[in-house]
């Protein structure tokens, strides 16, 4: 018996020949040829977003996806930096994952630095951060394949919402959402806020109701969707509300009734 | 070309050459932008929708920027490119006004150097069409324009953008007169050039904005009008069609 | 002026507990041994002179290179170690150039000198860790004149400690102090470029061992139109007439004065 646990499950060297580790060196010190992500593997779907008149809600589901295998069902997208800036990834998980890590570690820089805790890092400048960042990796040809929304508050201390995705596009209105939502639920959002500047109009059960509903939409028509999500709530004046494993409500799967393939339908 | 057909006509083609499958840098935002120099101002003006394919992103996010020094700037194509250079180029009045105690930047130097900073990624350019707007040094309103690569010219106007092909043939026979005669001269006698008042600039642009927006998808929402004059720049919007 | 030599004045990276650092201090006793050269700054113009040390009758003095271009419209003399500005303005001229292809316009004359100046310290490491380019300070001082837009006709005093100074009138080398105290008696803001080309060549003469000629002084000037321009053996040779002609004029006039006093 194989002794070494790190061994296990490994390609035997009897039958495969030796693993030539240049492979998993690559690009470091080894003349392997190294290659840059070419596609998201592990993948979350829409991230969605809005303003309203105190502040912005943003929702995302906890499903991973392997391709069309629902591979993991408890990740974590919505990130939180400082005490009133969140970050919702879509994409490739392993490099929301990374982008966690860069954001934590430049949280504990800020802290290091901030010594009256005067200076919270604004969604802003998170944001730029970011934009910077993905802008970066794209210009290197080596993406993080993500696309993502910020929100929280600018310098003015105003409601602030602003996405970027791996090309380092980066772009803000009232309404956001990315991937599937860009088309399901941007619609739903704008039909609450029509003009970009009326997001003042729009109190906080509003705004939580339409995500909400948005939510429900995704889920009865994206496949790669779940119904369980977390929620953030960012409120001028108020500590940030982070709700996890909410379920999608008055779900009414009767349309489906008749559709075969979906319900009972027979024949 | 001979190629084996498994199963059917029409599924599970195999074709002899791999399809190369590889990240895409670079995207097409839509927008459209146009520069018009008169005779002591000259206009910057871009709608403010941003889109990608089909998807309209968002309905206001603006394209010209006043970048100080009394010049403004766009670069309209690629975004994430056109943000890139604006930023980068902002940064660079700072230096310059560190190296040269205070210098104001005239417009032929932002123009050169504008070009030095897009021929330095010729390799891998930045996808935008760039217009600088202001006035040079004897207080005439100048418009220079270029391609991704840098070459520059200075004009009298300039469409760039998604809408460029509609808007330029537009503006040649409203700016420069072209293909305009003097009646009674049976098409002989040209129309001579003469500068635009201010007012017939800014509804020129107008005109050219709503007919954009009216046959171009990727056109729309609402126009912002960026103005420089020797008191400054000062901004107008208006709305535009939505759909 | 050092009697004492201390472990400090050989390192040129160190401060002396007085907070000196003595190879720098030396490297301007180093310009006082330079020949002297003058720069004259007018409305219409600035004027550079210079004294050349024609040591043999055999040296051809147009070797001799003390003024030099760096731009259309910028020129500079120079006194000291005349070698070590050959960098300083390779420096200068790249600067210089690289500006005008960079932003379509002629580079600011404080500009030039400041970053001839920027090499001045580079005995030390740069601000951005660029390595250590000399092991010593510059031995040499450059005027440099020039004209531009924002300022008009300009002379700057870059010296090898890397600070630089605005004048309307500088005199540098061996020369220097009576120069100096020469320009100090005759300048004034209204000098005309002629007069100034006359002002120069008369403070040389006074200062200079050999009698002034073309062969061992010679002047540039730049101004806005005509740019940074050396003057021609020619024309020097005019100037240094004229020069004498007026000096003996005045001399005439003392003498008749004296004459009329005696009268009296």
């Amino acid at each position: 018996m194989e002794h070494n646990p790190f061994k296990w499950g490994r390609p035997d060297d009897a039958v495969y020949g030796a693993y030539n580790h240049q492979i998993a060196e690559a690009g470091v010190n080894s003349l392997f040829p190294k290659m840059n992500t070419q596609n998201p593997i592990i993948t979350g779907t829409s991230v969605i977003g809005i303003k309203y008149k105190d502040g912005v809600i943003l929702a995302a589901d906890n499903m991973g996806s392997y391709g069309s295998l629902m591979r993991f069902s408890n990740v974590e997208r919505l990130l939180t930096i400082g005490e009133n800036t969140v970050v919702g990834v879509s994409g490739d998980i392993s490099d929301a994952q990374q982008l966690a890590r860069y954001l934590d570690s430049l949280e504990l820089q800020e802290n290091v630095y901030d010594n009256d805790g005067e200076n919270q890092l604004k969604a802003v400048n998170v944001h730029e951060y970011l934009t910077k960042l993905l802008y970066h990796r794209r210009s290197q040809m080596n993406p993080l394949w993500n696309a993502l929304i910020v929100g929280g508050f600018d310098e003015a201390g105003e409601p602030f919402m602003k996405s970027v995705d791996l090309l380092g596009v980066s772009f803000s209105s009232s309404t956001l959402a990315t991937g599937f939502g860009a088309h399901l639920a941007v619609p739903l959002l704008r039909q609450v806020i029509p003009e970009d500047k009326k997001y003042v109009d729009v109190t906080e059960e509003q705004a939580r109701k339409v995500i909400e509903d948005c939510m429900r939409v995704l889920f009865y028509r994206d496949a790669r969707s779940m119904d369980k999500y977390s929620m953030v709530t960012i409120k001028k004046g108020q500590e940030l509300k982070f709700e996890k494993d909410l379920v999608v409500k008055d779900q009414n799967w009767r349309f489906a009734q008749n559709i075969r393939g979906y319900g009972n339908a027979q024949q | 070309m001979s190629r084996t057909t498994v199963a059917s006509e029409y599924s599970a083609e195999i074709q002899s050459t791999p399809i190369e499958h590889r990240f895409n840098p670079y995207s097409d935002n839509g927008g459209t932008v146009l520069g018009i120099a008169g005779k002591d101002f000259a206009v910057l003006a871009g709608d403010t929708r941003h889109v990608t394919g089909y998807n309209i992103n968002s309905r206001y996010e603006p394209r010209v920027f006043d970048v100080g020094d009394n010049i403004v700037m766009t670069a309209n194509g690629f975004a994430a490119d056109g943000k890139a250079l604006i930023d980068r180029f902002k940064n660079q009045i700072k230096w310059y006004k560190f190296n040269n105690g205070g210098k104001k930047l005239e417009m032929q130097s932002a123009a050169r150097y504008i070009q030095q900073l897009l021929y330095g990624k010729r390799f891998f350019p930045y996808y935008v069409s760039t217009l600088i707007a202001g006035l040079d040094e004897e207080g005439r309103g100048a418009v220079y324009s270029y391609d991704p690569v840098g070459s520059y010219e200075r004009e009298q106007c300039r469409a760039g953008g998604a809408a460029a092909s509609l808007i330029m043939p537009f503006l040649d026979n409203q700016v420069n007169f072209k293909n305009q005669f003097i009646p009674g001269t049976d098409g002989k006698e040209k129309r001579p050039f003469e500068y635009l008042s201010l007012q017939e600039v800014i509804e020129l642009v107008k005109d050219a904005f709503n007919s954009a927006a009216e046959r171009h998808i990727h056109v729309g929402d609402g126009l912002e009008i960026l103005i420089v004059t020797k008191d400054g720049v000062r901004t107008e919007y208006s709305p535009l069609k939505r759909d | 002026m050092f009697l004492t030599r201390s472990e400090y004045d050989r390192g040129v990276l160190t401060f002396s507990p007085e907070g000196r650092i003595f190879q720098v201090e030396y490297s301007l006793e180093a310009i006082k041994l330079g020949s002297t050269a003058i720069g004259i700054a007018t409305l219409e113009g600035v004027i550079l002179g210079v004294e050349k040390r024609v040591t043999s009758s055999l040296l051809e003095h147009t070797s001799i290179e003390k003024i030099v271009e760096i731009e259309s419209h910028i020129g500079c003399a120079m006194s000291g170690l005349t070698a070590d500005a050959r960098s300083m303005i390779d420096h200068a001229r790249v600067e210089a150039v690289t500006h005008s292809l960079h932003y379509d316009e002629q580079i600011l004359v404080e500009t030039l000198t400041q970053s001839v100046c920027d090499l001045a310290l580079r005995f030390g490491e740069g601000a951005q860790g660029e390595k250590r380019l000399m092991s010593r300070p510059f031995g040499v001082a450059l005027l440099i004149a020039g004209y531009d837009k924002d300022k008009g006709p300009q002379l700057y005093h870059a010296e090898p400690s890397g600070t630089f100074y605005r004048y309307d009138a500088k005199a540098i080398g061996s020369g220097s102090e009576g120069a100096q105290a020469e320009l100090q008696n005759e300048y004034h803001k209204l000098l005309t470029l002629k007069e100034a080309e006359l002002l120069a060549l008369k403070v040389l003469k006074q200062v200079m061992e050999e009698k002034l000629d073309c062969k061992n002084a010679q002047l540039a000037s730049v101004t806005k139109d005509g740019g940074f321009v050396v003057y021609s053996d020619e024309k020097t040779d005019e100037i240094i007439k004229e020069l004498t002609k007026q000096q003996a004029e005045s001399e005439d006039s003392v003498a008749e004065a004296v004459a009329l006093e005696a009268q009296h």
